[in-house]
């Protein structure tokens, strides 16, 4: 069964952005879909760490930020081609998430909350005041388009097709991980973490381990961001984006890998459709949170579920 | 092989003059005792007795302040909880700690979590062996599952089952850490009286694989029926040891239940 | 040391502001062990509805001030009403995202209504500032510690005094042992945001002077006043103050000295070096939990 309803995801998305890519030509939608994919990375990362092993993360943003600058200094200032700059931007966000995780994830609930948020916003401040390597304010400009090697991959269609393939790949990644043993205790990670080491789980490990994966899934989004826009600019990594991913999760559904890809679509499309809406973007994504998370524990598709599943059965009148 | 040991038992679980405050609160005091390999040992003692504190200094949940908790002649006082797991003590809780979120079968494969060895990049490499493993837990788990009764419920949620199965799920998945010394925290406490008898059963059943228990529990017929050894505890000291027919003609156990009022 | 005494001013006074916001925070968390993101947001309100009163309604601030701070507070027991107690299943992790999904929300719903725009109200007084050793004491200032005192011999007469004070002490130590003596834990939580929201506001009204108030201030504000509630320890009055202070004189200082761009940083790693440093005066808690 699962297996089944995976490779019907994985076919349905790899078919749709194929379509796409065959039989639209239009700049502003593989620009779109690139944006999507690149969410989608993101809030998959994060739902690894929240979702499953019930972490919670507000500076997510950060480890995004880490790697799109890593891409853009190394590119800019040194001339590094992106072969190179892809494994430093994994590493450095890699590093710096298990260098900040050690002592944060020591903390819970409220606490690391705060602890997330805090590293968020330093990392930030750091984007926004180290002006001779970062640009500082106004930002870096000038990072080249994705070349592997004397492959030139341009805007547009086929760097939509590359970050979907890395989309998919990395879906893959975490449902192996998901269903395996590392999977396994950090679910139990989440129901209790002293149930979880009772039972043998070396419970500050295996969290640490899920955090790094979530940083370097989100540097990777980073590079894929900084090579697709050629600018970064501290704006793009701030606390509103680290809650943003975190909005993302919670519509698709925490521990939901498929739920991920519709909170970031929906995420990455409303403020497109509704022009109005980037007016007003950061409340509606707020009323969102606060909607779900009170009425949508679960996750917006799951939480519609289970209401077209109880108005099924009141209709039937099994009232048991 | 057991019948060489139990002519002369040599202790899986030595406790000495084990101590421990939570604030003024003195929850155990130099309580020292031992746990013979093979055997089923009782903990008795009215409520606050520091039955479930002596389980979690002996698991690692808190450190003692005092005292020595050594396993199969080792001192284990300094291990993190899963480390004391890998050692070979498992443990069940009072109010059945299962991950309801998860399935039963996926519960017990979380126990085999120490005897298993796939990690992160293994998770992500699925190489060969990864698979094998897998299947092995998988059919090891479900082996478990068997013995407490349980196969036809593996692929059920956890939550989605009666207590009393949870309990049994719960015990299931502490065997599949393949542990020497099995730890059950009022194990009968939420039964019925059928369900009571059947877990009497098992609990020598497991006895017979080689597992050593010690257990805490209230229901006396049950503690008397199948303990070898019992310990009585009050107000977190030893107040009395020997076998349920010594306990049962003690007179300060006796005064120590009468003095609670049970 | 003319310099010296000028960041040393700047900073208590700062640093009063952000132990006004920690003891919000404070009763907060006593009385429901829920700690609230959205904070910050209160005393933007508090400033802004300041602002408006006396702007659009020109309400001397004598007036205003109370009435902003029942205002906001009211509104904080809305808020309970309305977003905490319906949540089915309280976890921290969904109290958390409610607080920061609510946080977020206030400060759209702000730029609504007040837009983008900077404003500011008169000090509190029209008399000069005070010469001291060369730097320049506000009356402003004055103000702002005398308030912060008052605050806190107050909520101590409250909580040591009064019957709802003692209750939402035993509701602190012991919900369910609360309940038994017939203390309302819904009306107590119901109290505590209301409490802890007219604290957010009051900080807002007396900051309000002072700096430019704006629909994005709260953020920052609510997160020094949780770094200084951290350092005084959360739940301890006297201790938010200290905290607050210290956090203050700690920043002064270092844009003084330092650089400017360090400003909010300092705030951060000093937040991060608590959490980190005392894990057990946080996590102590965890550590004797029993199954």
């Amino acid at each position: 069964m699962r297996v089944l309803a995976n490779v019907i995801g994985y076919l349905l998305v790899g078919s749709a952005i194929l379509a796409v890519g065959l039989w639209v030509d239009n700049y502003y939608y593989f620009q779109l879909l690139t944006f999507i994919g690149i969410n989608t990375l993101l809030a998959v990362g994060l739902n690894m760490l929240m979702g499953y092993a019930g972490q919670i993360s507000l500076g997510h943003a950060a480890f995004y930020g880490l790697g799109a600058y890593t891409t853009g200094i190394l590119g800019v200032h040194l001339g590094w081609p992106p072969l190179v700059t892809l494994p430093c931007a994994l590493l450095v966000s890699g590093l710096v998430a298990w260098l900040v995780g050690r002592p944060t994830l020591k903390l819970h609930g409220y606490y690391l909350g705060m602890g997330t948020l805090g590293v968020g916003m330093i990392v930030h401040v750091l984007f926004r005041e180290w002006s001779s390597l970062t640009g500082g304010p106004s930002g870096l400009p000038g990072i080249p388009t994705l070349s592997l090697g004397p492959l030139e991959i341009p805007g547009g269609r086929p760097y939509m097709f590359v970050v979907w393939g890395v989309v998919l790949v990395s879906f893959a990644m975490c449902q192996r991980l998901v269903h395996s043993r590392v999977g396994r205790a950090l679910r139990a990670i989440h129901f209790s973490e002293q149930a979880a080491a009772a039972v043998g789980v070396d419970t500050a490990r295996a969290k640490l381990q899920v955090f790094v994966f979530a940083g370097v899934l989100a540097g990777l989004a980073g590079f894929l961001y900084a090579h697709m826009v050629t600018f970064v600019s501290p704006s793009s990594f701030g606390f509103l984006v680290s809650v943003r991913i975190v909005a993302m999760v919670v519509i698709g559904g925490m521990a939901s890998i498929w739920g991920s890809l519709f909170g970031a679509s929906l995420l990455t499309m409303l403020p497109e459709w509704l022009h109005v809406f980037s007016e007003y973007e950061v409340l509606v994504y707020g009323l969102i949170l606060v909607v779900v998370m009170i009425f949508f524990p679960q996750g917006l598709t799951r939480g519609m579920l289970d209401l077209y599943e109880r108005a099924r059965r009141g209709k039937t009148g099994s009232g048991s | 092989m057991n019948a060489q040991e139990e002519e002369k038992p040599a202790p899986v679980l030595e406790l000495d003059r084990v101590s421990k405050s939570f604030g003024g609160v003195r929850a155990a005091q130099e309580v020292s005792f031992s746990v013979a390999s093979g055997h089923i040992h009782a903990l008795i003692g009215p409520n606050g007795a520091g039955k479930t504190t002596l389980f979690n200094l002996i698991t690692g949940i808190y450190p003692a302040d005092d005292g020595s908790v050594l396993f199969e002649g080792r001192d284990v006082g300094r291990l993190e909880v899963y480390e004391r797991v890998a050692a070979g003590i498992a443990r069940t809780f009072q109010n059945v700690e299962l991950f309801t979120g998860m399935s039963v079968l996926e519960n017990v494969m979380v126990g085999l979590h120490v005897r298993t060895r796939c990690g992160f990049f293994g998770a992500l490499a699925k190489w060969p062996w990864v698979r094998r493993e897998e299947e092995q837990a998988r059919g090891t788990a479900l082996d478990w599952l068997k013995f407490v009764g349980l196969e036809k419920m593996a692929e059920s949620q956890a939550g989605d089952l009666p207590f009393g199965w949870q309990r049994l799920v719960e015990i299931a998945r502490a065997l599949a850490s393949r542990p020497r010394l099995l730890l059950l925290d009022e194990p009968a406490a939420g039964l019925n009286a059928r369900e009571t008898r059947d877990l009497g059963v098992l609990l020598r059943q497991i006895r017979t694989r080689g597992v050593t228990l010690l257990l805490v529990e209230h229901d006396m017929s049950l503690t008397m029926e199948i303990s070898d050894r019992i310990v009585v505890l009050d107000q977190g000291r030893k107040i009395a040891e020997g076998t349920p027919r010594e306990i049962q003609a003690d007179e300060k156990v006796l005064a120590a239940y009468l003095g609670q009022g049970e | 040391m003319q310099e010296f005494l000028q960041y040393l001013f700047s900073g208590v006074t700062n640093g009063a502001i952000y132990a006004v916001i920690a003891l919000g925070f404070s009763t907060l968390y006593s009385a429901t062990d829920l700690i609230n993101f959205a904070q910050g947001e209160f005393v933007m309100l508090g400033a802004l509805v300041l602002v408006t009163l006396w702007s659009q309604a020109h309400l001397p601030l004598w007036a205003a001030f109370p009435l902003t701070v029942l205002l906001v507070a009211a509104f904080g027991m809305v808020f309970e009403r309305v977003a905490i107690r319906t949540v089915r299943k309280p976890s921290p992790i969904l109290l958390v995202l409610i607080t920061v999904g609510a946080s977020i929300f206030l400060r759209g719903v702000a730029m609504l209504i007040w837009g983008k725009d900077a404003y500011s109200v008169p000090a509190f007084s029209k008399t000069q500032a005070i010469e001291i050793g060369g730097a320049y004491l506000l009356p402003q200032s004055l103000w702002i510690l005398g308030i912060v005192v008052l605050l806190v011999v107050g909520l101590n007469l409250f909580y040591h005094r009064t019957l709802t004070g003692k209750a939402m002490q035993a509701c602190a130590i012991n919900k369910r042992a609360a309940s038994l003596l017939g203390v309302g834990t819904q009306k107590i939580a119901l109290l505590a945001w209301g409490l802890s929201a007219g604290l957010g506001a009051v900080a807002g009204v007396i900051i309000a002077p002072i700096t430019m108030s704006s629909y994005d201030m709260g953020t920052m504000l609510g997160l020094k006043g949780f770094c200084a509630a951290m350092l005084g320890g959360l739940g301890n009055f006297w201790g938010a103050v200290v905290g607050g202070v210290l956090l203050g004189i700690l920043e002064a200082m270092g844009v003084g000295y330092a650089s400017s761009s360090l400003r909010d940083a300092i705030a951060f790693f000093l937040l991060l070096l608590i959490l980190y440093a005392r894990p057990t005066g946080i996590l102590g808690k965890a550590s004797t939990q029993r199954f």
